[in-house]
Formats: C-alpha cells, structure tokens, sequence
C-alpha cells in the first residue's frame, strides 16, 4: 500500500472512529484501525466488536492495499501535523511508514486478514429517510436509556417500525421516553430493534443533522450509511418490555403549565434537594403547583407556580432530574401533565401532540 | 474547628463474646470465641478469658483451638448483636446527634455543644456507661479527649470497663511512653520499619528527624508526626445512613466448582438484598468478597443503575463480578464468599414495570420477604440454592 493524502483528508475519517477504538485492549488488534486503500479511495475501519465505523476519504493511491495501524497513534500523528500538510503513507515489509515534509514515523502493524469486520447485514428492511428525523427521535429520547443495567434490554434504544412510523423509546425503568416520525411513503413492516447505548452515543455524536442516510435493519444488526461513514452496530439480542403498557391512557386529569417557567421552578428548587436521590414534592391544586426539597443538611426550598388545573388536589414525589430531562427535550411552550394520584406515573407532552411522550414514576419521600 | 472539642470513643468490650456471655450464664468466666461453626472460621470475637491465650479477632478458629483446646465456640448471631447495637447506639444519641458509628460497638461521640444540658464530658463518659450497664447488662470502655485520634487511644488504655480521659495537660505524659502501635495506620509493616530508625514510641516517633520520618512515610511523615503529637482536626461525622450492608459465609471446604459458587453467592445475595429491603434502601454498587484458600483476599465492585435491592439483580450483578475474577484466577480454590451492597440510598423510587409480569420481579422478592417474616427464613427459597449433591 501506498497513498498521499492532505492531512485534513485524514483527520475528519479518524476523528470520526476514533470513538470505537478501545482503549482497554481485549483484543490487540481492536486497537489498531484498517485501512483499504483502492481507486484513489481510502477507507478506515474501527470496531469495538459492538460498534463498527467505516469512514472513507479521497487519497491519491499510487498502490493499493489493506493493513491495520494503531489507530490513536495515527490520529496523533495527523493531528501533530502542520494544517495543510501533505502525508504519505506506504506499507514496509512489517511496518507502516508515515512521512510528512521532514517528520518520519514508523509503526507496527497486524495482518488486515484479522481485522474483525462485518460484512452483510443480512437487512430485512431498508430506509431512507432525512437525517434530521433519526437525530431528532435519538436526541429526545437518548437520555432515559439505562446504563449498566441488569436488565441488559433497557441499555439501549428501542428502534421500532410499523404503519407509517419510526418510533424511538427508551426507559432506564424509572421513566421512560417515546418520540415518533411519520415517514414519508407506504406502511412499514412491523420490526423492533433494540441498539446498544454505545452505538446510541456514537451515532449521535456522527450525525450532523442534514441529508439523508439509508438505515437497514437485520436480526443481529443496524446499519446506517450517511456523508462517507458507514456505522454497523450489534443488536442487543433481549425482549424489550411491553412499553406500551406502561403509558398512562387516562390523560383527562391533566395540568397545563408555562415549560420554561416550571423549568426554573424545578432548578431552582433542586438545589437543595438530596444530592443523591434528587427528590422534589409536587402538591398540585387548583391553578398551582407548590414545590418542595430539603436535603440530609435539613436545608429547605419552596416555591409556588402557577398553572392551569381543575382536579384534584394531588401530593407527588419524583427525581427532579427525570422531570427536567422531559421538560428539555419538549419543545412547546405549554407541557401538559397527566396524573392520576401520588403513587402512578405521570405522562408529559406538549399539548395536543402525541408524537413525544415522557412518563415519570413518582418516589415515595 | 474550634480548639475545645470534646470527643467521646466508645468501644464495647468484646461485644459479641460478652453478649453471649451475658444470654448464656454457663459460657461465663470461661474462654468462648464468636465465630464460624467450623474449624475453618475465623474468630469473630474472644471473651477476656479466651484473650489470655493470645486468641485475637480474625484468628483462624483451627490456631484459636491449638493455642486453648477447651475454648467454647458459639456460632455468630448477628441478628441478635444487631438489636443490641441499636440500643447501645439510642443510648449515644441522648447525648448528642453527632454519632459516627465504626461498627455495632464502636463509635465517636462530639459532646462539645452537650455539655451545658448535660455537665462535663467525663461525667457524660460516666453517665454513657452506667447507662450501657443498666440497659444492656454490658461494659464499655470510654476515651474522652479532644480528637479522635486521642479518644480513640484512650479508650483502649484501660479495657474492659475502662475510662481514660486525656486533656491538652496530660497529652503527652499519657502519649509518649506508648509504643507507636497505638496510632492507627501504623500496622506490623510499619512498625518493623520504625523499628529500624530505633522509633518504638511515640515520644520517639514525635522527636524524630524529618528524614526518618519520610523514609518510612513518605508524603506522610509531617501527619505522622502530627498524630505523635496528639493533633487530629477529623471532625465526628454523624453517620445516620449504614456504608454497607453485606452477607459472606466460610466454607468447610474449599469451592472450585463454578456451579456451587454461584449457588453460594445466590444465597448470599438473598440475604443482602433481604436485608436492604428490611431497611428500605437500595445499593448503588455490589461488590463480591473472594477469599482464596491461602487467605489472600479480593473484593470486585461495581455500579448498578439504578440502584437495587432486588435479589435477581444482585445476584446477577454479584454473578458477572466472579466470573470476571475467575477468568483472571481460573484454578481458585475459594473458601470465603461474600457479597455487599454499597452507596446506599432510601428505596424512594418506584418501578415502571413492577406490574408488568416479565419484568416483575420485584414481587417475588416481596412475597419471599413476607412469607420469611412469618415463617421464618427456611419457610421459603429458591430452588437454585438447593444443595442437589
């Protein structure tokens, strides 16, 4: 193998995979990167065995090839370099040789025969759709996805299809968080995949939000191919629980409040609630929510909003944190609560739509 | 933190020795040690009797027998010791809400801002320990000074039924002749380096050149020379929420076989998260306790979210973290387990799918809990903790 390529031409591709090269190395050759050098295209390959990115760029390749190199070693390198620097890159019996104007590197490499890639994700289904629809469903959900679960399901994303939508739920068992897009063109096969919290994070952090991407979905698989990176990432092979199940139907009982203004209520009062388990009291009454916290250290907060509701009057306990995740990721400027009593979960969504929904379970405090 | 702290340490004397003691007249003036029901536990805790052998705490039961062939053994019964405690521990916060508990019958006391209700901190001692006699029927030893550290030394000068009471007039006639042991954090190792530098005492340990000191405690020489000189600013931390909860077990014969272990931290697990639930609390992090037949020991932990006090989840958790230890150890022949629950919370937050039947756990745990509660713990378990060999 050996190209030149424009340092900037290797910078973005190995800035955008670095992310899935490990750092603890189960397996050494998880820290390298592949690259495949072919008609004056250059792809780089990383993988963590869960998520797989393939980045390509334009080189002029005087010699094609394949070989894995050290994949942070690289990006140092490239990123050390000059802007605007030219880089050649040639492979040498077991080495790769990096020059650039008078800095030389050389580095050790393993056999791209080795390298663990995937191949056919064997797609039961394509789609293309905007790129902005898929970041915007990852972006209000992402947040309520477990981590480190026992429950390993609830460590990802819920990616599901059926009639006209794609719908996104994610739940870490305390709240749960629901947003779907109607998608242009006929009925979707009903599918439900459920990706991995990593894959998650590093898909949102590729997307910038324009163009279109193709998204497969196979049984083991997700794919997404958008501007030059192809991201492959594992499914988690589990049931996902019945969510539906879950959401509050009866929204008849249900209080309308200024989003911002609740917002800061909730901050403000946050603070001196328990570091720890974040709990707030919420009594609700007629036109006003009045919101309480104290702390271990017996510091107290109170503060009094006012709200449209009519029922009534309900004593409620909940992680702060959770209703403030839901009131950052509604857009509107009314949100609506439905509750029921102090001890079911409550549902929030902007008035009148039910493409997003958050439902909070109450603390007993 | 103001120059006039009185701070009380009040350790009872070998507790649960003198807890069985007390319940059982005829293990009275006799040597008797708390510990495993087998010649393969170590002693939880020796009567005074069963100390003039030279048997200590943490002493392998099978050495405690070769040093007293007719010492008397009496199975833990932590439970009990438990009750005990709290009492003891009621009795401490008459006297002030700034109570650190170290263990079920140790604590400090800060009696500072106590004294105009109460009189001076030696008769609060005083007061403390007669209170201990008459509700518990058992003696403690009280160290008043004003740190920790001294409080700490006191209390041990005079056991059983001691009270040692150091001011700033006396610090360093009581302080000086003790040999550097009495620090905490100078351990055998270090003493056999001090030992070195002919530094036995503390008044040899104070007086020291700063190049001794360093060469033995590197970044810590000037805190050593410190705590010889009697300085401490910890502040008494009142621990109202319990570190840890935990269940670990000795085994009579080595496990090595990966289906026992796991059956072992199952029931192991159910006890721990029985007794979180019995407290309301969930854990934030579980840990697994390892100890290996040569007595090296390991402890893996690791974060759960959200914080759990489910059996299942436990045990699952307990699960990963030997199996992640067995591939580093892969011949172990284990002959302690243990499993904790650490960063403890109050089990506020409800469950979204507690109701939904594939991921309601939680209900059997309660139901178990119930049924234990009325029956007692061998009514009901699961079947996986059954012993099929």
């Amino acid at each position: 193998m050996k190209l030149v390529a424009a340092r900037e031409a290797l910078l973005k591709p190995l800035q955008a995979v670095i992310g899935v090269v490990e750092r603890r190395q189960t397996m050494p050759i998880l820290a390298n990167v592949l690259m495949v050098a072919k008609n004056d295209k250059l792809s780089i390959t990383a993988t963590d065995l869960e998520v797989e990115l393939v980045a390509t760029t334009t080189a002029d390749v005087q010699n094609g090839g394949e070989v894995t190199v050290p994949g942070r070693k690289l990006l140092d390198i490239c990123r050390a370099l000059p802007d605007g620097a030219e880089i050649n890159i040639s492979q040498s019996g077991e080495k790769v040789l990096v020059k650039s104007g008078r800095s030389k590197f050389s580095l050790t490499t393993l056999p791209a025969a080795e390298f663990p890639t995937v191949e056919d994700i064997n797609a039961g289904q394509a789609l293309e759709l905007p790129q902005e629809t898929l970041a915007r469903l990852l972006e209000k959900t992402h947040f309520s996805m477990a981590q480190q679960d026992v429950r390993y399901y609830l460590n990802g994303l819920l990616l599901e299809t059926g009639k006209k939508f794609l719908r996104a739920v994610a739940t870490d068992g305390h709240r749960l968080a629901l947003c779907q897009a109607e998608l242009p063109g006929g009925k979707l096969p009903e599918q439900q995949v459920i990706v991995p919290r990593k894959g998650v994070l590093e898909l949102q952090r590729l997307m910038s939000g324009e163009g279109s991407l193709n998204l497969e979905l196979g049984s083991n698989h997700i794919r997404i191919q958008l501007d030059g990176i192809r991201f492959t990432s594992k499914l988690i092979d589990g049931r996902f629980p019945e969510y539906e199940r879950v959401i509050p139907q009866d929204t008849s009982n249900s209080l309308s409040a200024d989003r911002q203004l609740f917002r800061a209520a909730l901050q403000r009062t946050a603070i001196l609630s328990n570091e720890k388990y974040r709990g707030i009291r919420l009594t609700i009454q007629e036109n006003a929510v009045v919101l309480q916290a104290h702390n271990p250290e017996q510091e107290e907060a109170e503060e009094e909003l006012e709200v449209s509701y009519g029922g009534a009057e309900i004593e409620i306990g909940f992680n702060v944190n959770y209703l403030l995740d839901a009131l950052g990721a509604i857009e509107s400027e009314q949100v609506s609560l439905a509750l029921v009593d102090g001890n079911s979960s409550c549902l929030l969504r902007e008035p009148g739509n039910d493409d997003c929904k958050y439902v909070v379970m109450p603390m007993r405090l | 933190m103001s120059n006039d702290r009185k701070i009380l340490h009040i350790d009872m004397d070998a507790f649960y020795a003198s807890v069985e003691q007390r319940d059982n007249p005829e293990l009275r003036g006799k040597p008797l040690v708390v510990g495993g029901g087998s010649n393969r536990g170590v002693v939880a805790a020796a009567s005074y009797e069963a100390r003039r052998f030279g048997i200590r705490s943490a002493m392998p039961i099978r050495d405690a027998m070769r040093r007293c062939p007719e010492l008397l053994r009496v199975p833990p019964r932590m439970a009990h010791y438990q009750g005990v405690s709290q009492q003891i521990f009621e009795i401490f916060r008459t006297y002030s809400p700034l109570v650190e508990g170290l263990s079920l019958d140790e604590a400090f006391l800060d009696v500072s801002d106590s004294r105009s209700l109460f009189g001076s901190e030696n008769s609060i001692a005083l007061r403390i320990k007669n209170q201990i006699r008459s509700v518990t029927e058992l003696t403690a030893s009280v160290g008043v000074a004003p740190n920790k550290l001294l409080a700490k030394i006191a209390s041990d000068l005079e056991k059983p039924d001691g009270l040692v009471v150091i001011t700033h007039e006396n610090i360093h006639s009581i302080l000086d002749p003790l040999p550097v042991r009495v620090i905490p954090g100078v351990g055998r190792e270090t003493f056999a380096k001090l030992a070195k530098f002919h530094i036995y005492t503390i008044a040899d340990l104070r007086n020291a050149s700063r190049r001794d000191l360093t060469s033995v405690f590197g970044r810590f020489a000037e805190r050593m020379r410190q705590r010889a000189s009697g300085i401490d600013d910890r502040p008494v931390v009142a621990s109202r929420d319990e570190k840890s909860i935990s269940a670990e077990e000795t085994y009579d014969q080595d496990l090595s076989d990966v289906v026992v272990m796991n059956r072992e931290l199952l029931r192991l697990a159910e006890k721990t998260a029985a007794r979180l639930r019995s407290r309301k609390l969930v854990a934030g992090t579980i840990q697994v306790k390892i100890r290996e037949a040569d007595f090296t020991t390991y402890t893996r932990q690791r974060s759960i979210h959200p914080p759990s006090c489910s059996t299942d989840q436990l045990f699952q958790m307990a699960k990963q973290l030997l199996a992640a230890w067995l591939a580093e150890h892969p011949e172990a022949r284990i002959r302690l387990l243990g499993v904790g629950g650490s960063e403890l919370a109050a089990d506020g937050q409800r469950d979204l799918f507690a109701s939904l039947p594939e991921t309601g756990k939680d209900d059997v745990d309660q139901a178990v809990d119930r049924i234990r509660e009325r029956f007692g713990a061998l009514a009901v378990g699961r079947a996986r903790t059954l012993d099929r060999s």
